[in-house]
């Protein structure tokens, strides 16, 4: 019998560790992880917010490879486990049979790069798939140099490549405060650490080891703006008694990350919100398996943990695809936070810290230009110049007020999310508006669609060079005409 | 509780029934639209966004006219943008067979009174810098153009309800009541609703609505896919068929195609069907690349799917039928967004006027009374059944 083909996406702490467990219980093992990604990927803050503060190395395709897989320890173990792993290939889709796709038959997942895509075909799946940045708006967020904490990590650990040198960093949780030591021991200069609640978030030993290296902890803040030309100069702050100008070229959003479950949705994986775990998580059970069975999330795209907890979810994911399923524990780790308020909680109250009073002007989707006031008036795009008398009458609470929140339709009236970043920088925030303007708590707030791809590739990658001479010759613009006539149904005459 | 009570209520805030819930509350008719989901929330606001007469349908051509001159017009009677652009569709010919096709449409054309042009490569450049120089040559409708479905959609809805009539979201009809061979309103999942003239605008759904008065409409619903990439800069304001596709570039600039082949489906009631992309996307990315070699960089941003109905002769019903009294049966059969101003003021017409003003005769429900329960089994049409 062949072995058991388990296919692992992202191979982070949790990724590399179910890659291996699967491998050593005999399963044919592929981890395919998208680092390093294209330069030109990053250029639109995929999948982090990169800000566009990476050198120019970063288009050294083979540095970077190299780069990435020296600062990735678990790729070396995957491999010598006997995993075949494929860096530098994204997935962009996953296909399998299910209602209204019958025709699919086996599951698949799209994968490829800049340059070409191919199907892969699997017999059990892992998504270890990460977080993303949260990104909220703020005054002079779209200058060069507005960055996020994973998009800043991974610029200086995974490419060495970060070209920002005085940071300043927003939010001051544990993943702030992790952020904050890898910027220090890389040499940038931490210029602050800024914080809007009145105290610290983070109740571990780094936040200390921070303040005994000086770094300035600045609490009680609101966020007034970034200053700049093209780029960051300045950042400025306010307490309730004085306001601050921080010199700086780079701010730092580490307020929070969100669990990456692009392809877990693709796939057909339940979803719940936790606002805990900082968003939309996969229902999994104790072997980490989701409700489509053979398809198992494991590590931070089932909620932020702690790397130590998200190696030993991956390791039991990685056993339950290659066959054993043997979870007794509940290995859903808490937070890493042991404060008191949510993840979803904590970004509410960041983004009261960023309205700077009737900041309605304030940018939300970064790439169709949508402000907040155009959000809550549900404005037609600033492009068909519409002056219409009539939508006065229509806000965002009107059109929930007579309808379900439902975000997509929200996306298509204003556009926010309908951009190049594929709305990784808006789509929270706009969550977060609509629960506002609806009344209703976020968790209330359907999660949006994700399309494929989800990563953007250019169409001569997505070209399918492989279409079937059948496929070529059966190919219908649109429903064909019948070539049965309908006389042949019993009409008369 | 009782939900409402109107003259007319139109099950589905489609774009047909939008149209039709449109004209009938602007000519004064008290109308309730009730939706299962959300206005637009399925093919109506996802589509091409294509409106065209054909040369291959004369008898469509007295509404597609109608549609025509409506749209040129719509923004501002409703009152809000629907991106209409009248600029024309373009059929591009890649193969000899295409080529005998066009030659075909350049002859019937005039016949049925649409205005078409032959067109060689070169003018079909002019019109289209970035088309593939493999085009052999095609055919130019100057009376076509687009417009953005969502807005278009949304538009009929806001200007529906300036002018007052009601739009019950997240509203499932699950009953129509006949009493003596006359319809008396239908039954909610929020309550009943009482009216005079029941519009099944359901699309999709038509036939399980049809089943609630014992009326056969076949219906087959499919689910087609579309793919849309980044902006550009504005390239060409023309909608465009060829190389299997169709699609338009957008006033935003995103290029948004479809085509290719269908999966048949079966819908619910009461409930959105689910529709997922397939690898298809990628057949898709490779044609539009073929037809324009040029933008073959460009990143394609998102894809989605739309589950759209076809009759068995791919022609619209619009009907008022006669058992039960009171029951109008629009049906546009793939049609039904470039139609839509004509639909809506065919309906209004067919309730307040008792005949629509131009010909729909074609469009009579009559045609399917003798069609099989099994139709779509016979045909290869039944749920799963893929590309048939």
């Amino acid at each position: 019998m062949p072995a058991i083909h388990v296919a692992v996406v992202g191979a982070g702490p949790a990724g590399v560790a179910a890659a291996v467990a699967a491998a050593e219980a005999g399963a044919r093992v592929t981890l395919i992880d998208e680092h390093p990604i294209d330069s030109s990927m990053m250029g639109l803050d995929i999948p982090y917010v990169f800000g566009q503060r990476m050198t120019p190395t970063v288009r050294d395709e083979g540095l970077m490879l190299q780069r990435v897989i020296d600062a990735n320890p678990g790729i070396g173990r995957a491999q010598n486990a006997g995993v075949d792993v494929l860096p530098g290939v994204y997935v962009w889709g996953s296909f399998r049979e299910r209602e209204n796709s019958r025709h699919i038959p086996r599951p698949v997942l799209g994968l490829g790069n800049d340059r070409e895509t191919w199907m892969l075909g699997y017999d059990r799946l892992v998504l270890s798939t990460g977080a993303r940045d949260l990104s909220l708006s703020f005054p002079g967020r779209d200058l060069v140099g507005v960055v996020g904490a994973r998009g800043m990590g991974a610029l200086i650990e995974k490419y060495r490549a970060f070209s920002g040198t005085r940071v300043v960093i927003l939010g001051s949780g544990e993943p702030a405060m992790v952020t904050a030591k890898t910027a220090l021991e890389s040499g940038v200069e931490l210029a602050a650490i800024v914080e809007q609640g009145r105290e610290v978030r983070s109740r571990g030993p780094l936040a200390e080891e921070l303040r005994q290296r000086s770094v300035a902890f600045y609490t009680g803040q609101r966020v007034i703006e970034a200053r700049g030309q093209r780029e960051v100069e300045a950042l400025v702050i306010a307490s309730e008694t004085e306001t601050l100008e921080i010199a700086c070229d780079t701010v730092c959003l580490a307020i929070g990350v969100v669990p990456s479950v692009e392809l877990t949705y693709l796939t057909g994986c339940e979803l719940r919100f936790d606002a805990d775990a900082g968003g939309y998580v996969p229902v999994v059970d104790y072997n980490f398996q989701t409700s489509v069975e053979g398809v198992f999330a494991a590590g931070d795209a089932c909620g932020i943990v702690e790397e130590a907890i998200a190696e030993r979810q991956g390791a039991r994911a990685g056993r339950g695809a290659a066959g054993g399923l043997d979870g007794a524990d509940n290995l859903i780790g808490d937070s890493a936070e042991n404060d008191a308020q949510s993840e979803v909680e904590y970004w509410e109250s960041w983004r009261s810290a960023m309205t700077n009073g009737d900041a309605g002007d304030v940018t939300v989707c970064l790439c169709e230009e949508v402000s907040r006031a155009d959000l809550e008036s549900v404005s037609p795009p600033r492009y068909l110049g519409w002056p219409s008398r009539q939508m006065g009458n229509r806000t965002l609470a009107t059109l929930f007020h007579e309808a379900p929140v439902n975000l997509d339709r929200l996306k298509r009236l204003t556009r926010a999310g309908m951009g190049y970043c594929q709305g990784r920088r808006c789509r929270e925030e706009v969550a977060l508006i609509s629960a506002d303007a609806s009344g209703v708590d976020v968790s209330e707030v359907p999660l949006g669609t994700f399309r494929t791809p989800i990563r953007p590739l250019p169409l001569r990658s997505m070209w399918d060079g492989e279409e079937t001479e059948e496929t070529r010759a059966n190919w219908p613009k649109w429903f064909r005409k019948p070539a049965i006539k309908l006389d042949s149904l019993g009409r008369d005459g | 509780m009782k939900l409402d009570s109107a003259e007319v209520a139109i099950i589905g805030a489609g774009v047909s029934g939008l149209s039709s819930a449109y004209f009938l509350a602007n000519a004064g008719v008290n109308v309730v639209v009730l939706e299962k989901g959300l206005i637009g929330g399925e093919a109506s606001a996802r589509n091409g966004g294509s409106m065209s007469p054909r040369a291959d349908e004369p008898f469509a051509i007295p509404m597609a006219t109608r549609a025509r001159e409506t749209w040129k017009t719509l923004d501002q009677e409703l009152g809000y943008p629907t991106e209409f652009i009248h600029e024309g569709r373009l059929q591009v010919a890649m193969w000899e067979e295409e080529m005998d096709l066009v030659r075909a449409m350049a002859m019937n054309a005039p016949k049925f009174g649409v205005e078409a042009h032959a067109v060689d490569p070169e003018e079909m450049r002019s019109l289209v810098p970035e088309l593939t120089d493999k085009a052999l040559g095609g055919m130019y409708f100057p009376n076509a153009g687009h417009s953005n479905p969502q807005r278009a959609v949304q538009a009929y809805a806001w200007a529906c309800q300036d002018r007052g009539g009601r739009i019950y979201q997240d509203t499932a009809v699950l009953r129509i009541d006949v009493v003596g061979g006359r319809v008396k309103g239908v039954q909610t999942n929020r309550g009943p609703v009482s009216a005079d003239v029941v519009v099944s605008a359901a699309g999709p759904q038509s036939g399980l609505v049809g089943d609630m008065v014992g009326l056969h409409v076949p219906v087959a619903p499919g689910r087609v896919e579309i793919i849309a990439t980044v902006p550009l800069e504005p390239r060409f304001t023309t909608y465009i068929a060829g190389n299997g596709l169709y699609g338009r570039q957008t006033l935003r600039g995103n290029l948004v195609f479809g085509g290719g082949p269908h999966e048949w489906v079966d819908v619910e009631v009461n409930r959105e069907p689910p529709k997922p992309n397939t690898p298809l996307v990628r057949n898709i990315s490779r044609r539009l690349a073929e037809l324009f070699p040029s933008l073959e960089d460009t990143r394609v941003l998102r894809s989605w799917a739309g589950v759209v109905e076809q009759t068995p002769d791919s022609i619209p019903i619009i009907d008022k039928v006669s058992d039960p009294e009171g029951f109008v049966v629009v049906c546009v059969s793939g049609n039904g967004f470039g139609l839509s101003p004509a639909t809506g003021l065919a309906v209004k017409e067919l309730i307040v006027d008792g005949e629509c003003a131009v010909d729909i005769s074609a469009f009579k429900f009559d045609r399917f009374r003798h069609v099989p329960r099994d139709w779509r089994k016979t045909w290869s049409w039944e749920a799963g059944a893929y590309n048939t």
